[in-house]
């Protein structure tokens, strides 16, 4: 494996954190016979002084052994050189990094066991059907559902017209009402406006507060009898804001209402309960949680996917086929029509065997050091403009920061970050137009973090936005 | 940190050349009398050669922003002295303009060239940046306004708040505008490749703001072709004149008809 950790840096901090670690795993594989990634990060650094060392260190939470610095050395893919400088990469919210482990569960599936599943007799097909069961138990277990109530779609975007076009079609009738918030990503608002229109139901949208948060206070005020959904982002994907989901779904049953939360953005950066949060769907997406492209999911209440008619037709999904009619199969197989993808779940079972491993609270704690670090230097910037709450004791902002410079395009800007400094952001309307209408701009930047961001990767990205800015302005 | 883009000690200095009435429209006669003007390179950039650099601009403009953009690094362009008698086809353009980028090998220069070809662009009118002239599909915003002019040939005018973007815009309106529309429609993405700034060369993102850019141009100029076509049909049908002693044509289709039988 490439590491670009030196070999003092991976004794003075790896063994130490490791504790920590170990004391707090999150939902899966609590009896996981090994840590890889503990293995693979300090496998000769490891030494009776190193853990002497630790009390030295002056910021444990984000210096040298910080869980940045020690899962580094898992993701490939973070040591190489773009343009001539070191990668640093802070598009995550847009996809993560896949680490060796879930590379190498996609290559031995291909290689060791690859065949289809649930329709063959043979060893391959047995094993293959095996594991892509076993990836949907640890999605299950990851989010704290039944492996019934686990669907694997393409992607989350898949999930949302799921429900839209099986629940929503069937459920929804002129009059009733589906609210939203302004902040929604594009794939949690126009499923719904299609569906608004072919039965006549009322989407209504949340705004923001002036602190740039979606106005929960104006969401309970409109929640009504006639409300019967409800489509919430649970981490906003450019504001950074997090919603009291755990409210709000009271609130939407309260009037009778059912919820889908949008978690693509909260589910690879901190611990979601789908118990405790009682919501009645919620999807999430492999890709952006270390998994492969691919492969998304959508968790349902057992007692509403019973009831919901199939999405697609076609194989997989049938009890029986006559040439007038079919019956279908119960839930998840009634939604998975045709051969789903195979490998890319099982691989999305390896990265929350590897998630898990390290701990949700852990990632969540050590993202929310590293998001604050962000904030802070990125808000010293002169004329930069970070949208979304302003950080305080009460309220938390996600590991991302959307923003502007002032009179100098995001798009500029990162073209910029990569080809003179090999550093990866976001520009664009991040799938989130009528947000960026609402804020009265057309396009953003976005610096995002995951757990294998370091100090380092901040203070690169702050220094080269700093001399992009230098840039744009000498020749103006 | 170290800022890897070098100060300017060899700033291109850009000649102040008239233009027409509408500066909006690079003059055919500027490529007309400069037509090799990309196809000279010096590859030794090293020493500051404003005579040479005076003739050479590929875009005919004075700014001082241009001054300061420090085109130290970048291959400086000449043209040769005798004038060719043809205008440069747009398939000279395209090579040329993949031979000067190709000749920027650093990214840095590749990016100050474009926001030199974007400071010479001039401005769309506020009125013509409407939802009717934009170039969906880009992360920034574009807009494109689009005519056919008397002799049939296309003009182009174009803007976006992204100043790279506006540098892509600048070359493919120096390559496409005033061009036949055949000419126009038989320009691939492939072909301009090397504009690309950090890109892969057969990269189609959908970052990738000037193929949009090109598509769109391309889009319009066949809108504008099959009207002019419809046009023309209906010319020669409204020329069939219904007479008392039968029809007869004027145009020259039905004349050629009329007249055969």
């Amino acid at each position: 494996m490439i590491t670009t950790t030196t070999p003092m840096e991976g004794a003075i901090m790896k063994l130490p954190y490791l504790r920590a670690v170990c004391r707090n795993p999150n939902f899966t594989n609590r009896n996981s016979t090994s840590l890889r990634w503990r293995s693979q990060s300090w496998p000769l650094h490891v030494s009776a002084s190193a853990a002497s060392i630790f009390p030295l260190v002056d910021d444990p939470k984000l210096g040298p052994g910080s869980l940045g610095h020690i899962t580094r050395s898992d993701f490939p893919i973070l040591h190489q050189e773009i343009n001539g400088s070191k990668l640093v990469y802070l598009d995550n919210a847009a996809t993560s990094q896949k680490p060796t482990a879930v590379i190498k569960s996609l290559q031995n599936y291909y290689e060791a066991y690859n065949s289809n599943v649930h329709r063959g007799i043979h060893y391959l097909s047995a094993k293959a059907t095996d594991e892509y069961e076993s990836a949907r138990q640890k999605v299950a277990n990851f989010i704290n559902a039944g492996a019934r109530e686990i669907i694997f779609t393409r992607n989350a975007t898949e999930a949302i017209n799921l429900v839209a076009y099986s629940w929503g079609l069937s459920n929804l009738k002129p009059g009733d009402e589906i609210i939203t918030t302004i902040a929604e990503h594009h794939s949690a608002i126009v499923p719904w406006q299609i569906v608004a229109q072919k039965t006549g139901a009322v989407l209504k949208f949340v705004n923001l507060t002036e602190d740039e948060v979606p106005d929960v206070g104006q969401l309970r005020d409109i929640l009504s009898r006639r409300t019967k959904l409800l489509v919430m982002h649970h981490v906003s994907n450019m504001l950074a804001s997090v919603l009291p989901m755990d409210e709000v779904i009271s609130w939407a049953h309260d009037v009778g209402a059912k919820v889908l939360v949008d978690a693509c953005q909260s589910v690879p950066h901190m611990v979601v309960d789908v118990k405790n949060l009682d919501t009645d769907f919620l999807v999430g997406s492999s890709h952006k949680m270390c998994g492969p492209t691919g492969v998304g999911f959508l968790y349902g209440k057992s007692e509403i996917l019973s009831g919901m008619p199939p999405f697609l037709g076609g194989g997989e999904m049938i009890a029986d086929v006559y040439l007038d009619h079919s019956t279908y199969a119960e839930p998840p197989s009634r939604f998975e029509a045709g051969t789903p993808a195979i490998g890319e779940a099982i691989g999305l079972g390896a990265a929350i065997d590897y998630l898990s491993e390290i701990g949700m609270q852990q990632i969540h704690d050590y993202e929310m050091e590293l998001g604050s670090y962000l904030y802070d230097h990125l808000s010293s910037v002169s004329d930069v403009r970070i949208y979304g709450p302003a950080p305080s004791q009460t309220v938390k902002r996600a590991a991302l920061c959307s923003f502007n410079v002032k009179d100098v395009h995001p798009t500029d800007i990162a073209t910029f970050l990569d080809q003179q400094h090999g550093v990866a952001i976001r520009s664009g309307h991040h799938c989130a137009q009528p947000l960026h209408r609402h804020l009265g701009i057309s396009s953003s930047a976005r610096a995002s973090l995951h757990f294998y961001n370091t100090k380092d990767d901040v203070d690169r990205f702050i220094e080269a936005l700093k001399d992009t800015i230098d840039f744009f302005t000498s020749f103006k | 940190m170290h800022c890897k883009h070098p100060s300017l000690p060899f700033p291109l200095t850009i000649s102040s050349i008239p233009t027409k009435s509408n500066p909006q429209f690079y003059p055919k006669k500027s490529i007309l009398n400069n037509p090799s003007s990309f196809l000279t390179i010096s590859s030794t950039p090293t020493k500051p050669n404003p005579q040479i650099c005076n003739k050479n601009p590929i875009f005919f403009t004075s700014s001082s922003r241009t001054k300061r953009l420090g085109l130290s690094s970048v291959s400086c362009l000449i043209m040769e002295e005798a004038p060719l008698e043809e205008r440069l086809s747009v398939v000279d353009k395209v090579q040329s303009l993949a031979l000067e980028f190709r000749s920027l090998s650093e990214p840095i220069d590749r990016v100050k060239r474009l926001l030199h070809y974007a400071s010479i662009l001039p401005p769309l009118s506020e009125s013509a940046k409407v939802q009717e002239n934009r170039v969906f599909g880009c992360t920034t915003q574009v807009w494109l306004e689009v005519r056919m002019d008397n002799m049939g040939s296309m003009r182009f005018r174009v803007d976006s708040d992204s100043e790279i973007t506006k540098g892509f815009c600048s070359c493919l309106i120096w390559v496409l505008d005033g061009a036949e529309p055949e000419e126009i429609l038989s320009v691939t993405a492939e072909d301009l490749a090397d504009m690309n700034v950090g890109l892969p060369k057969k990269g189609r993102s959908r970052v990738n703001t000037w193929h949009n850019v090109l598509f769109s141009m391309q889009n319009r100029t066949q809108d504008f072709v099959q009207e002019r076509k419809r046009e023309l049909s209906l010319e020669d049908f409204h020329s069939l004149v219904i007479i008392s002693g039968g029809p007869s044509g004027n145009g020259s289709y039905l004349e050629s008809e009329v007249g055969a039988e």
